[in-house]
Formats: C-alpha cells, structure tokens, sequence
C-alpha cells in the first residue's frame, strides 16, 4: 500500500499503487435535475458496445430510480452496510474508504453479487419514497413523496479500485486521457474487479470468459467527440470534459468550474475513496440526510447554488451549454446573453442563446392554408 | 437408551474413518514423493486401468495465503497424485475430492480447475514454489472444468449457461449478413472483444488445457503453444484429471525435478490467486517393469 492525496476527501489516504494522475484526466457532470429515465443513453452505449453474445446483461450506462433502484441488486447498499457507518468533519473525511478498510487477505473491501443480483435492471424503477403509498395517496405541500433518476457509467476513478484488485494488473489507466480500461488480451476472469469496484461497472462476459467495462468510448474521445451516452442524452443532462486537480482548476474549463469553482456537482459516494470522475448536480427535491450519504458534505451548498441559477448568468449559460455539442468543449466563456463553447486553443465551436427567442406565429397559416397546432 | 445411542454413534464415526482411508475403493501405498514410472505407451484417459500399477503421492494442499488476495479459509486439503512417462512425455493424474461440480463460468460463478508447475530451468537452487520469481520462471500446465464441458460438447452459446434465456436478435444476425459469411463472423467477433484480440480463454477451446509461463505471482502469460493436453472426469463427488505434457527437460537429463500443484474449488469462488496449492514435491522417474 502507498499513501496517496485524494482531495475529495482533504486527506492522504493508502492505495495499492502509488499517485500517478494521468496527463488528462476524463470527467464527466451529470445534472440529475434534468434526467427523465428515457435509457436512450443505455440503448446507445448497448447497441454501440455490448450488444454481442454474453454481455446481454451487461449495462455499462444504467439510470436507476433512487432510492429503490439498484443495478446490480443493492449495489450500494451492500457496500455501505459492509462499511459501517462513517464520518466527515466539514470537507475533511475522517472515515474509512474501502481501502483502508480491506479485510485480511484482501486489497479491496468488496462483495460479490449473485448471478440473479443482475436479473432486474429496472428494479424499483419510479418507486417513491417519503411516505407509505398503501392507501389514499394524495397530492400535499410540500410534496413528501420523492425519488430521483440516476444516469451512472463508469467513474473513470483516479484510484480505480477495479484497477487495484486485478492480481495480474490486467486493468490499467490511460495516461492520455485518464480512462480505465480492462485489457482483453490480458484478462482470465477471475472476476477480482467486479467484487472490488464499489459501482459494479465492470461486468463479467460469460461467453468469453473475461471482465469488461465502460471504454469512455475512447475511440471517440481520440477524434475530440463526446462518448455515445452524452451525444444520445434526450435530456441534455451531461458534459464531459477534463478536469484538473482543485489548485489548478481554471474557470474556462467547464468542468472546472462547475466542480471547483462553484461546486454544485459532486462526487458519487466519494467516502469510499476512488476519487470517481463523474460529478452529479444533486437533485434539489430530495432529503439532504439521503443525498449527502450519496454526494457528501457539498450537498447544502450545491444545491442552494443551483437553486439560485436563474440569477446567475454564468452558472445558467453554463448548463445550457449541456448537450449542445457533438464535439467536447473543453473551454468556454459567456458574452451577454450567450454561451461560447471553445476548443482548448480558443476557437470557436459552439454559440448558444441564453434565452431562446420567442417567435409569435398566427394560428393559420395563409401561404400553406394550414391550421397550426402546437409543436414546438 | 443413550448407552446405544452413543455405541451406535461411535461405530458410523469408524465406518466413516473406513470410507476415507479406502478412498477409490483401494488401499493404496502413499510413496513421500512422485514417481514416475516408465510405460511404453501413456495412456489418454484418467479411469485407464494403467493408472492401477502406478504409485501414488498424497500431497498436502496449502493456502495460497502470500500474496493478495489470498485464500484465508482451506477449501480442498489433499490431491493424490500420480505419474507415468514414456521417452518424450509425461502424464500426470491428479484427483481430489470435492462435493460440487463446477464447470460453468458466470457472473459469481467459477469453475473447478487444477494446475501442475515445473521450474524452466533445473538444478538444486529452486525458484520460489508459488509462481516462481522474476529471472527464474516456471511452466505450467492448467485444466479447466469449464474448458472441458465445451471440448465434451457444451454448446457455446448463451443458451447452454441460461437455458431460459429470450434473446431478439444479435447484430451479426443481420439479415444482411449471410450466415457463416466472413463478414459475419468478423460481426460476431467485434461483439467478443477477448475473441477479437485472441486471448486463449475465451476460446474457442480445442482441449481443456493451457499451457503457461510465470516469472512471479501475476505474470502468467500463454506459451506460444500449448503442447500438454488433458481429460477430467467427475464421478463419485471427486475430480480425476490427466495432464500430459513434454516431458520437463531436467527430468528427462538427469531423472530428477521438482513438481508443484494447485488446485481450485470453484464452488467455494475460488479463482487466479484465491487457490490451495502445495510446495515443491520432488518427482522421479523410475524405469518399467
Ligand atoms: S467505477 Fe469501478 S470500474 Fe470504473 S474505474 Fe472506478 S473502480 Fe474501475
Ligand atoms: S462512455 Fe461510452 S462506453 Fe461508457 S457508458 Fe457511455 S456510451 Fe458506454
Ligand atoms: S438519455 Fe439522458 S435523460 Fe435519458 S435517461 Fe439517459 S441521462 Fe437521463
């Protein structure tokens, strides 16, 4: 075990490799403010990568309904309740994480799912929470009842623990871009890293007998495009992008900024200490006990954040720039009541209204002798 | 009353002794290390009646317990093992109990698996039993129960595992694809990247063997062929498995090696380095009679 810096938790903390932060590093923010559970990100990432003989289960994007949703069965919950209950002091975590809490003989604290755990991909789905719905449900204020869509892939962690339990390092970090991949070539199934990684997102192939996982879809980061589950998202809840370390962090770096800077995306599960890349803007209906379990201690000031979007331009234009774009948009900048979305030299890839203009058209249309209805 | 009760308990408690030390229905004589002795011909099969006249080495199975992770709790405590060589090869029998068969490799579920070890080169000072070690590698030839289903005839196909299972439609079964095109089969194979990038277990499996080098824990890497063969067999809740391979160089030079042995339970989800495994046994080879 070497000791390395996680700055989500403010600590040192033991992992099995030593600190080795790529030159770039894959990151992602989901605001789940705006999912509707459409999974055409899950059919996308599907019919792309994982629609051969043997990976039918396997779903590298998944978007479950918290609080009762789980794919594989309990993932989280197994983990936490293995783990035990923790603590933070402020931003400073002074619980365990999953390394530091490894039993004897192991590298990881994991568990392993069952084979049926990855039979009910949408278990729980739209199940409300808050109140018991048996009988007479009506509608109250403040609403009590709630549950929230939540986009996962994998976390492209800085300190994968599906990279450190694999006994023959078949799983590896791209120094290029920070995606963790499993090599093909290399893997012989022993199915170490889907017990490891807290987020089940490496998946055992039964039909070629190795692990595989999300692949960040490299192939289109190295052509400067965005992965298939952002491109396809209906509800433009995503951005990808690079982010630095907090002391470099640079406000024309949209995932800087919104991490950093205003920190209203958060980690998932950052306790267990993988420093995981994909940043959630938590959903502000939600009870803040239950949520800061999930995002940490940044919840209350993500949230209020959020809430006052509407007066604040940046942060506003920001989140318009969410799925506008084919292409990554590494920068950006707001002039007036639009968004830039730039390439890392400053050009120019994208320009977007703030405010989309309002066009009034008459209810019948004279030149096609047409009556309009409402599409927008 | 509880006179008879605790007699009768006393009795199936040596009847149960019995059963253990006739393992196989024979009382067999348990030599301190293999050897191998010399037939004219190797038999193909782990139940040839061959096996009969060869001597038989009980070894002690260890917890892999060096290096993580590690195996904590013993699963399979004993492999019998024995040997019968001819001019150029050597065939090794390994058997050990075990009350579940597992042959099916799934999420969460692995397969029952053995392993016989040689160091490369020969000579007194051995490299370290488990893996050898960087500079002083070892050879290995390893079964797999799940590789044997499919070289007995298990379909490869993912109705074989989930037999339930509804499948629409696979992109390789386009019906623009002519089926056993070239086209298709480089279809299906994209969809299986292990087969795409030709690691050898995710088959196809043309024997239930691989052959392998190690040069420390965790650098198991393919022979550039494998030349060892083998065939297991389950039968009264124990393994029988034949493992014939060239015969080891030092061996065949100077009569002498060291051998070391592993054995996996796929029913306690053992696999890779969760695994019992024992040191370095001696093992001699000692002409026909
Ligand atoms: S989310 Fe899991 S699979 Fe992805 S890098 Fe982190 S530990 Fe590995
Ligand atoms: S990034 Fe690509 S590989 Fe990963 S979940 Fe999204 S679509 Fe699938
Ligand atoms: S495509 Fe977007 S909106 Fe639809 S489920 Fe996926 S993340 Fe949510």
């Amino acid at each position: 075990m070497a000791l390395v810096h996680n700055w989500q938790l403010d600590r040192a903390m033991s992992y099995w490799y030593p600190e080795s932060r790529p030159k770039k590093q894959f990151a992602a923010v989901f605001d789940t403010n705006k999912c509707i559970a459409c999974q055409t990100c899950t059919l996308a990432c599907k019919t792309t990568w994982t629609s051969g003989q043997g990976q039918e289960y396997m779903l590298w994007n998944n978007v479950e309904s918290k609080p009762y949703g789980f794919y594989p069965l309990g993932w989280d919950v197994q983990l936490l309740e293995r783990l035990g209950g923790q603590s933070w002091s402020g931003r400073h975590y002074e619980g365990r994480t999953i390394f530091e809490a490894a039993g004897a003989g192991e590298r990881v604290l994991g568990w392993r799912p069952d084979e049926l755990d990855y039979a009910y991909p949408n278990v729980g789905e739209d199940d409300s929470a808050g109140a018991e719905l048996q009988t007479g449900a009506f509608m109250e204020l403040p609403h009590t009842k709630w549950f929230f869509y939540l986009a996962r892939i994998c976390n492209h962690c800085t300190y994968p623990a599906c990279l450190a339990s694999c006994p023959r390092s078949s799983i590896y970090k791209r120094q290029e871009d920070g995606v963790v991949l499993i090599d093909q070539s290399r893997c012989r199934g022993y199915q170490e890293c889907v017990r490891a990684c807290p987020y089940k997102k490496t998946f055992f192939n039964p039909m070629t007998s190795t692990s595989e996982k999300c692949i960040g879809c490299f192939p289109k980061i190295e052509m400067g495009q965005q992965p298939q589950c952002f491109v396809n998202c209906i509800g433009k809840i995503r951005h990808v992008g690079w982010i630095s370390r907090p002391e470099d962090a640079r406000p024309d770096n949209p995932v800087d900024y919104l991490v950093h800077i205003r920190k209203v995306a958060l980690p998932l599960y950052p306790q267990w200490g993988l420093e995981p890349n994909v940043y959630y803007i938590p959903p502000v209906h939600v009870p803040r006990s239950f949520l800061r379990m999930m995002f940490g201690p940044g919840v209350d000031h993500a949230i209020e954040s959020y809430r006052k979007a509407p007066d604040d331009p940046d942060l506003v234009g920001l989140l318009s720039l969410f799925g506008s774009s084919p292409q990554i948009v590494p920068r950006w900048k707001r002039l007036g009541d639009s968004v830039i979305g730039l390439t890392e030299a400053g050009a120019e890839i994208l320009r977007v209204p703030m405010k989309e203009p309002v066009h009034i058209r008459k209810a019948f249309d004279l030149a096609a002798g047409v009556t309009r209805t409402n599409t927008p | 009353m509880r006179r008879l009760a605790m007699r009768l308990s006393v009795l199936s408690a040596a009847i149960g002794c019995l059963a253990l030390l006739s393992c196989g229905g024979r009382h067999e004589k348990t030599t301190p290390e293999i050897v191998a002795r010399g037939v004219a011909t190797l038999p193909g099969d782990p139940e040839d009646r061959i096996w009969e006249k060869a001597p038989v080495h009980v070894a002690t199975l260890l917890l892999q317990d060096m290096v993580e992770p590690r195996l904590l709790e013993a699963s399979t405590t004993h492999v019998r093992i024995q040997a019968l060589a001819d001019g150029s090869r050597l065939a090794i029998r390994m058997s050990w109990d075990d009350s579940t068969r597992s042959d099916l490799l799934a999420p969460g579920k692995f397969g029952d698996a053995c392993a016989v070890q040689f160091p490369v080169e020969g000579g007194a000072d051995l490299p370290a039993p488990q893996m050898g070690e960087e500079g002083r590698p070892v050879e290995i030839a390893f079964w797999s129960a799940a590789w044997q289903a499919l070289v007995d005839g298990r379909p490869r196909d993912i109705h074989a595992i989930y037999p339930g299972a509804k499948v629409d439609h696979y992109p390789y079964e386009a019906g623009s694809l002519e089926p056993g095109s070239s086209e298709q089969t480089a279809m299906e194979s994209r969809y299986a990247p292990a087969r795409a990038v030709g690691n050898p277990v995710a088959g196809p499996h043309d024997r239930p063997v691989q052959d392998l080098l190690a040069a420390g824990p965790g650098t198991l890497t393919p022979a550039e062929r494998t030349l060892s063969d083998g065939k297991g067999r389950f039968a009264s809740a124990s393994w029988v498995v034949l493992v014939s391979r060239p015969l080891p160089a030092t061996l065949a030079h100077t009569g002498r090696a060291q051998a070391a042995f592993a054995v996996w339970e796929g029913g306690n989800r053992e696999a890779g380095a969760r695994k019992m495994r024992t040191g370095w046994i001696p093992i001699s080879l000692e002409e026909g009679r």
